[in-house]
């Protein structure tokens, strides 16, 4: 063991540092033993290094490692998948401290710590973190120093000093690889965190979903707008369309996730837009109506939602252009009317009778939707996150009895009251509004803003959207959910950290909003700058650009540094310049591939008679060259090196093509 | 002359059994216009090396046995009056002779031994305020015995840079023993010995060693052998440029006993250890006796091309 070089005391001390900050942001997804388990390992490798202890003998490596594997079984469950594996690994490059006993070791253990810096994206890629990074690493690398280095080094500082300024002088480089380095496809899929994803909207929709929604701060999406932000009730990002109804939650229907383009025709300006939307583990995207997006990875499906084959697991950006004034499928009566006039065979008698008694006094379609919103204003109708509870009859017990209710209950009772009147109606979910940042001059869609609305449809109109909600309470579309609940605790209830409970206070919310406004960008420039923003960056610096031009560019300016870091390395100029010496080191390299090798102190003639006796068939021809060689070099006879080049070319033809050996073997 | 070269050597070598090598070596020594140091265990064979090569070459030889009573005036000589003239009259000392063989060099005092090395370097002495040319050529064959050391006064570095080479005869072979058993006495074969060189073919020949051509390409091996005996920490300290010159002249008489007119890296690396041996120390062992390891260090590692 003392034969191997050691870990020096320096190395050891930034490996423990980087260790402490590879993990730290792993904590949030890892079992608290994992604490344990460091803190074990680090003091016992401590104890190690001063000659305390012992390296674990091998049953106590088995067992620890059986030991992780069990811990992280039952903690996790499983001991595979994206959660258990960044589990193993971290308790792997834990457990490999007390087993480090080289600097092959060492390095093991650096490479496994970089590894873990990069796993830890997976649940978090956010400006702080990606920030935070910059630490792990630089630790790392002074830990890699530090083992370069003699054991005399004691003092840490100098060693992480060197460490950040090799970090800085790969700024550049790091620039240069992150604009123009293709982003290809992965090779595998990336399995996505648990954790990521889960606030949202979902396929279906029971009445107290969406208020659950309305108690979460987390982003949901941000949109920049091309010209002015348009006024607040024109913002309806529609996301999905509940069209069945079964008595108890509305979902989405199978046939309106069938890619079949809609009919209609646009009308006045279009509004374009780009949305940066974040992860929501849903394939349909977000737009106002109706809407137009550049990527052919999204298209518009029957009931007028965006919709991609794979879910969106990590931030997506997309260009989209939407036309409000729109008319949707007014020509000829859609296939989906049938769909949008279902109702359950029985239950909620009384709205059914309701229903039939409007439609009767009312006769249009429309004059009925007139009736039924001016219904919801007139009457003591209440908007409340915390809706009382209903009995089976859900439609039933929300109109007549509790009358309050969340969105989502004026949106499902209203299409449930038209659709008994025979007027074709859906639930429209996604979200209304969202906050204005002047910061930045976007708007910040959070999962608060989840919204539902209905839509109808009428013979020579199509479809058209109307809001219930904008009956009861107005300054919801108007202001925003916290006016509109102005009166109840329970805005951000289950958040009681969140920035946004603090905007009344003008300092913090301007830094609340410059933050986000940071993290927009970061997000809009650095996580989405994928293969549509970097060809699009790319044309504009150089033109057209197509992927194979930019593969080739990359390949030639590769070939170019690499030429020129061979010129500096190797320095052709300097290279032999008299041509007998480089006729023999040709000589040289023919009989090295013979077998025959120069020593280093060995003269070309003793050197051609050993090569001589390795090679009797050729040895006139190698002794020929070398006397010629001699006689130039040494007895200054002539300078006439065609004669020696000709004299190798013998020694060339006189050798077999290819060496003896192999030719045998083969 | 080339072949009365051949015939000198093979001539010593039948007198001298098994010991081609050390023969040519110290032949070459000689062509080089240089003094040759052997050392060796008493009876080896030194003084009849010495004997029989002033014999073929037909040069006087002059032995002096060195003991530490021996004074500069028993070297160089005195001036004796002479009754009959009634002056001084000067008694040249064993040392104006053509090849002098002193033996066992360590056993007399410094004082002594600067006398001989002196008249070894300058080619002539001075005694009394008249400076005397020594014959020419003049050929020193110092001896000394590493065993018995009691009593000896150990020649400095800067004296052993005086001789050219160092040479060590050592035991001879079973074969060359046997011969020399079975045969007849070394000293009657050496009577019979006839000179077979001239004075001024010797003369002849010494001038063409030093007319033996040696390339760029072979003086930028002598130097990078040099440059490593200065530059590398094994080496307590470098070559000297005598030490570079003394190669340089050695390689040119072994290149002219090989019969070439040119000189080839070879030419250097066989008369390497003989020249440089005796020159240089190991830093770790700075005062011990020689630098064996070294010059198989300079042989392997020095780049020959």
């Amino acid at each position: 063991m003392s034969a191997k070089p050691g870990i020096p005391r320096n190395s050891l001390i930034w490996l423990l540092v980087a260790q402490v900050l590879v993990i730290l942001p792993h904590l949030t997804h890892l079992p608290l033993w994992i604490i344990g388990l460091w803190l074990g390992c680090a003091s016992w490798r401590i104890q190690i290094f001063r000659m305390r202890a012992r390296y674990p003998r091998s049953w106590l490596k088995a067992l620890l490692m059986i030991g992780a594997g069990f811990g992280v079984y039952f903690s996790r469950g499983s001991l595979v998948g994206l959660e258990a594996g960044v589990v193993l690994l971290i308790a792997a490059f834990i457990l490999k401290l007390v087993e480090m006993s080289t600097r092959r070791d060492a390095l093991v253990l650096i490479f496994l710590g970089f590894f873990a810096v990069v796993t830890s994206y997976l649940f978090e890629d956010s400006l702080v973190a990606g920030l935070y990074s910059l630490l792990p690493v630089t630790a790392l690398l002074a830990a890699m120093i530090g083992l370069q280095q003699s054991s005399l080094v004691t003092r840490p500082w100098p060693t992480v000093r060197l460490a950040g300024s090799l970090l800085l002088q790969a700024i550049p480089l790091m620039l240069v690889l992150f604009l123009f380095f293709p982003r290809l496809p992965p090779l595998w899929s990336l399995p996505q965190a648990g954790d990521r994803g889960t606030t949202g909207l979902a396929d279906h929709m029971a009445p107290g979903d969406i208020a659950r929604l309305g108690r979460s701060a987390e982003l949901a999406f941000r949109v920049t707008f091309d010209g002015d932000i348009p006024p607040r009730d024109q913002l309806y990002w529609r996301a999905v369309t509940f069209e069945r109804f079964d008595g108890r939650r509305w979902s989405q229907s199978y046939a309106s996730q069938l890619p079949q383009a809609p009919e209609w025709q646009a009308a006045g300006e279009p509004l374009s837009y780009s949305i940066v939307m974040q992860p929501s583990g849903q394939p349909w995207l977000f737009a106002l109506d109706v809407p137009q997006v550049a990527s052919a990875e999204a298209q518009l499906m029957e009931d007028f939602h965006l919709q991609r084959r794979q879910p969106v697991n990590k931030p997506l950006m997309y260009q989209a252009s939407s036309w409000l004034d729109a008319r949707r499928e007014a020509t000829s009566a859609p296939a989906s009317l049938g769909r949008a006039l279902q109702l359950p065979e029985q239950g909620n008698p009384r709205t059914r009778a309701w229903a039939t008694e409007l439609r009767r006094s009312a006769q249009e379609p429309q004059a009925m939707v007139d009736a039924l919103l001016k219904h919801f204003n007139r009457q003591p109708y209440h908007y409340t996150l915390e809706p009382p509870p209903v009995g089976s009859d859900i439609v039933d017990d929300f109109l007549f009895e509790t009358r309050s209710g969340f969105c989502a209950h004026f949106a499902g009772a209203m299409t449930f009251v038209l659709r008994a009147a025979g007027i074709p109606a859906r639930v429209v979910a996604g979200y209304q509004g969202g906050e204005v940042n002047p910061a930045g001059n976007y708007l910040s869609v959070r999962q608060f803003d989840a919204h539902a609305w209905v839509e109808y449809w009428v013979a020579e109109r199509g479809w058209v959207s109307v809001d219930p909600t904008f009956q009861v309470a107005p300054e919801r579309v108007e202001q925003g959910l916290e006016q509109a609940l102005a009166r109840e605790q329970s805005f951000l209830a289950d958040e009681p950290m969140s920035l946004l409970r603090y905007r009344d206070i003008g300092w913090m919310n301007a830094l609340r909003l410059r933050w986000d406004s940071l993290n927009y960008g970061w997000q809009r420039w650095v996580l989405n700058y994928q293969d549509e923003q970097q060809s699009q960056m790319l044309q504009r610096w150089f033109g057209k650009l197509d992927g194979q031009t930019l593969g080739l560019g990359l390949v030639a300016l590769l070939g170019v540094l690499t030429g020129v870091l061979a010129l500096l390395l190797f320095k052709p100029w300097r290279r032999e310049t008299d041509v007998q010496q480089r006729l023999f080191r040709r000589f040289e390299r023919l009989l090295a591939r013979h077998g025959a090798r120069r020593h280093k102190g060995e003269g070309a003639r003793s050197f051609a008679q050993r090569a001589a006796v390795m090679l009797p068939e050729q040895a006139p021809a190698i002794l020929a060259f070398v006397s010629l060689y001699e006689a130039q070099r040494y007895a200054e006879q002539t300078d006439a090196t065609d004669d020696l080049s000709r004299a190798l070319n013998q020694l060339r033809r006189a050798l077999p093509w290819r060496p003896a050996a192999p030719a045998q073997r083969g | 002359m080339r072949t009365r070269l051949d015939a000198c050597l093979r001539a010593v070598n039948e007198v001298l059994l098994g010991k081609e090598a050390q023969v040519r070596l110290a032949l070459a020594c000689l062509l080089a216009r240089g003094h040759l140091l052997v050392e060796d265990m008493p009876g080896m064979g030194k003084t009849t090396l010495s004997h029989t090569l002033a014999k073929v070459l037909g040069l006087e030889f002059q032995r002096i046995q060195f003991t530490s009573d021996l004074l500069p005036g028993d070297i160089l000589g005195t001036s004796v009056f002479d009754k009959d003239s009634g002056q001084f009259v000067f008694h040249p000392g064993p040392i104006f002779a053509e090849l002098v063989l002193a033996d066992e060099i360590n056993r007399a005092t410094p004082k002594s031994q600067s006398a001989l090395l002196e008249a070894m370097e300058e080619g002539q002495v001075t005694i009394e305020g008249a400076t005397r040319p020594l014959p020419d050529p003049f050929f020193v064959i110092a001896t000394q015995n590493p065993v018995s050391s009691g009593g000896t006064f150990a020649l400095p570095e800067s004296q052993l840079d005086r001789f050219l080479m160092r040479v060590s005869l050592g035991y001879p072979a079973k074969a060359a023993e046997k011969a020399l058993l079975l045969g007849e006495s070394r000293r009657d074969l050496l009577t019979r010995l006839e000179p077979l060189l001239e004075h001024d073919e010797l003369r002849a020949i010494q001038d063409a060693v030093g007319n033996v051509r040696v390339s760029d390409a072979l003086v930028d091996y002598v130097l990078r052998l040099v440059e490593a005996t200065r530059t590398q920490p094994q080496f307590a300290w470098g070559l000297s440029p005598r030490g570079s010159l003394a190669l340089l002249a050695a390689a040119r008489a072994w290149a002219f006993l090989d019969g070439r007119d040119y000189v080839i890296p070879e030419d250097v690396q066989a008369v390497l250890p003989t020249v440089v041996g005796h020159r240089l120390r190991e830093r770790a062992d700075a005062t011990g006796h020689g630098g064996g390891a070294l010059v198989q260090w300079l042989l392997r590692e020095v780049p020959a091309l």
